[in-house]
């Protein structure tokens, strides 16, 4: 049967080949949709987890994807640092961040506001690679302090803002680059070079490991002069606790003095949040590249139900001979799963070369094909193949053999 | 029913229907072949001739019959596998347009029943495309090979199963005079050595010259 199913493909290499094609392409659109979708809320993840805090403190309403601007007055930073128990203050450290958007790297960043005096909270074990982190800006944030404390103006002009306007990179953002507008040629970013953030000249000062929580840091400080007025508003916060406090009553203390406008989470279910966020949208994606797939699985029964009206003397004389209507169903079955096997096998080769495309074109991208998705195309594809070719070989097993013997 | 019977077809009836046009092709014939007789149908086209062979063949149920025992076996009551299972055992078809699978090589031509009846694959297989003389031509694909080479192989098909019945239907009607001798020479052959059971339906008046009784059909009739 196997072999007659191959017999019956070869015939028709042109057709065997578009068919094997269409799967492959369709398998290959969902494997790298999801992949993408997965790739990068894994990665924002795994770079969030990154930072030393247990607990995050984020807007109570608010997508975490798409969280900005600062809801968060410095009055909730108070209240969770108040916050004790037995043993004296629960939080070890409160870690304010400030949200804005950058287009760096060919693509908008999310630009992480931070302390500086907390940027090693954010490093870890990772190094510097390059540069310094926001050495001028302690004198900046010092300054502006300083001013408001003897009841000065707020810092405003580019010349106050200059000595605040630094950005700390990732080396993967460094190495992402960008287009020289002037040679027309992709450049790695260096230090010292300059960027546009919000209208201002920021200047790169350094460039840390990758696996940070934010490609692109910039002092706290800085962001909330230029947004919000000097405002000491946040957009979230991290919270690392005191060694030896009790996580989940610490949790349930900060969630309840901050009220419902609040949402205290584990940082270790920032990646649940993520996900969650993410739903609407990645629905969005499996439901366009299942339409793709369904469009391919049209392409095959078709072909099939073309290949049972071409054959149809050969279905007459396989009937003649004797085989049985179950048979020429599994044949027509074995044939789409023949095409859709290898559909599968080249559109996940399809899928690992679009991955290595990705990650040279926009190297920003993540693209996470482990896990479940290569069982679950190569499932899809399976029953793909199969429901295309039930309706022809139906057909087939229906027909008359004296009827299909006279045919032209 | 006697044991030498291998058909017994009596009230035989059919008509074709296009639209509200009823045209009857076969009107109530009977039909019995013993074991080992060499029977001849001739006939005119439109007579009847293909359509009697097809319904003999298991392939299209009568519009009615008294009856139709095939090895004794009532066909009129066989369901649709019954009579698959019983034509692969049972019957070999030869046709006019030969009908081998252009897919696939004349030797896996020649062993498809063998494959469909899940029998083994023996010798007997070489054997018989040596007896058609073709045993070089083997691997090559149908459309490879000449009409007459086709045919040759199209009966070494029907004859692999050894069939209690082999059904030929204008086996020579695209042959030229030399091939259409050599597959009567086979058909003969097997009949006189193998005591092979042959209904033949034919134009040609020279194929009956080996047959042990020729049946003329008229309008759906045995004539004489």
């Amino acid at each position: 049967m196997l072999a007659l199913a191959w017999a019956n493909l070869t015939h028709h290499p042109l057709r065997t080949a578009l068919s094997v094609l269409a799967v492959g392409l369709g398998i290959a659109l969902l494997l790298v949709s999801k992949g993408l979708a997965n790739g990068s809320i894994a990665e924002v993840n795994q770079r969030i987890q990154s930072v030393d805090a247990e607990i995050v403190v984020l807007p109570a309403q608010e997508n975490v994807i798409f969280t900005n601007g600062a809801p968060f007055p410095q009055s909730f930073a108070n209240l969770i640092t108040r916050q004790a128990d037995d043993q004296g203050a629960m939080a070890a450290a409160v870690i304010p961040v400030f949200f804005a958007q950058v287009n760096m790297g060919g693509q908008q960043q999310r630009l992480f506001g931070i302390d500086p005096a907390q940027m090693g909270l954010f490093l870890g074990s990772r190094r510097v690679l390059a540069g310094r982190p926001f050495d001028r800006a302690y004198e900046f944030a010092h300054a502006v302090t300083e001013r408001r404390r003897t009841g000065g103006a707020q810092a405003s002009s580019d010349q106050e803002l200059a000595d605040g306007l630094e950005l700390v990179i990732d080396d993967r953002l460094r190495r992402a680059g960008y287009v020289d507008t002037q040679t027309g040629q992709h450049r790695p970013y260096q230090i010292g070079d300059e960027v546009r953030v919000m209208g201002r000249a920021f200047r790169i000062v350094g460039v840390v490991e990758a696996g940070v929580a934010g490609r692109v840091f910039a002092p706290i400080q800085t962001l909330r002069e230029m947004l919000n007025g000097g405002e000491p508003w946040s957009s979230m916060f991290f919270v690392k606790l005191r060694p030896g406090v009790d996580v989940s009553q610490a949790l349930d203390r900060f969630q309840s003095v901050l009220g419902s406008q609040a949402r205290v989470e584990l940082k270790s279910e920032y990646g649940r949040l993520l996900h969650e966020s993410f739903a609407q949208l990645n629905l969005y994606m499996t439901a366009t590249s299942s339409l793709a797939l369904v469009v391919c699985f049209l392409f095959i029964l078709l072909t099939m139900y073309t290949m049972v009206v071409e054959r149809t003397r050969e279905i007459g004389v396989l009937k003649a001979l004797g085989m049985l209507r179950r048979d020429l169903v599994l044949l027509s079955v074995i044939e789409a799963s023949l095409v859709c096997a290898t559909g599968v096998a080249i559109g996940i080769g399809f899928s690992w070369a679009a991955k290595g495309v990705l990650a040279m074109v926009r190297p920003l991208l993540t693209v996470e094909l482990a896990g479940g998705l290569v069982p679950m195309a190569v499932g899809v594809g399976l029953v793909g193949g199969l429901v295309s070719a039930l309706y022809p070989g139906y057909r087939a097993a229906r027909l008359n053999p004296a009827i299909a013997l006279s045919n032209e | 029913m006697s044991e030498q019977l291998v058909v017994e077809a009596r009230g035989i009836y059919h008509e074709y229907r296009h639209g509200s046009v009823v045209e009857p092709v076969l009107r109530d014939l009977d039909l019995t072949v013993r074991r080992g007789e060499f029977v001849v149908i001739m006939g005119p086209s439109g007579c009847g001739k293909t359509t009697l062979l097809n319904i003999l063949g298991l392939m299209m149920p009568p519009t009615r019959a008294t009856s139709l025992r095939l090895l004794g076996a009532d066909s009129l009551t066989l369901p649709d596998d019954e009579r698959a299972r019983l034509r692969r055992h049972a019957l070999g078809f030869v046709f006019q347009r030969f009908n081998l699978l252009p897919t696939i090589s004349a030797r896996r031509n020649v062993e498809l029943p063998l494959r469909i009846a899940g029998q083994p694959i023996d010798g007997s297989v070489d054997r018989l495309i040596e007896r058609v003389g073709l045993l070089g031509f083997a691997h090559k694909k149908p459309g490879q090979l000449s009409m007459g080479q086709q045919q040759r192989f199209a009966l070494a098909r029907a004859l692999v199963t050894r069939p209690a019945l082999l059904l030929a239907d204008e086996p020579t009607g695209n042959l030229d005079s030399a091939n259409a001798q050599a597959v009567l020479e086979l058909l003969s052959d097997v009949h006189r050595e193998w005591g092979q059971t042959i209904i033949l339906i034919t134009h040609n008046e020279r194929l009956t010259v080996r047959a042990d009784r020729v049946l003329h059909m008229s309008d759906g009739r045995f004539v004489d």
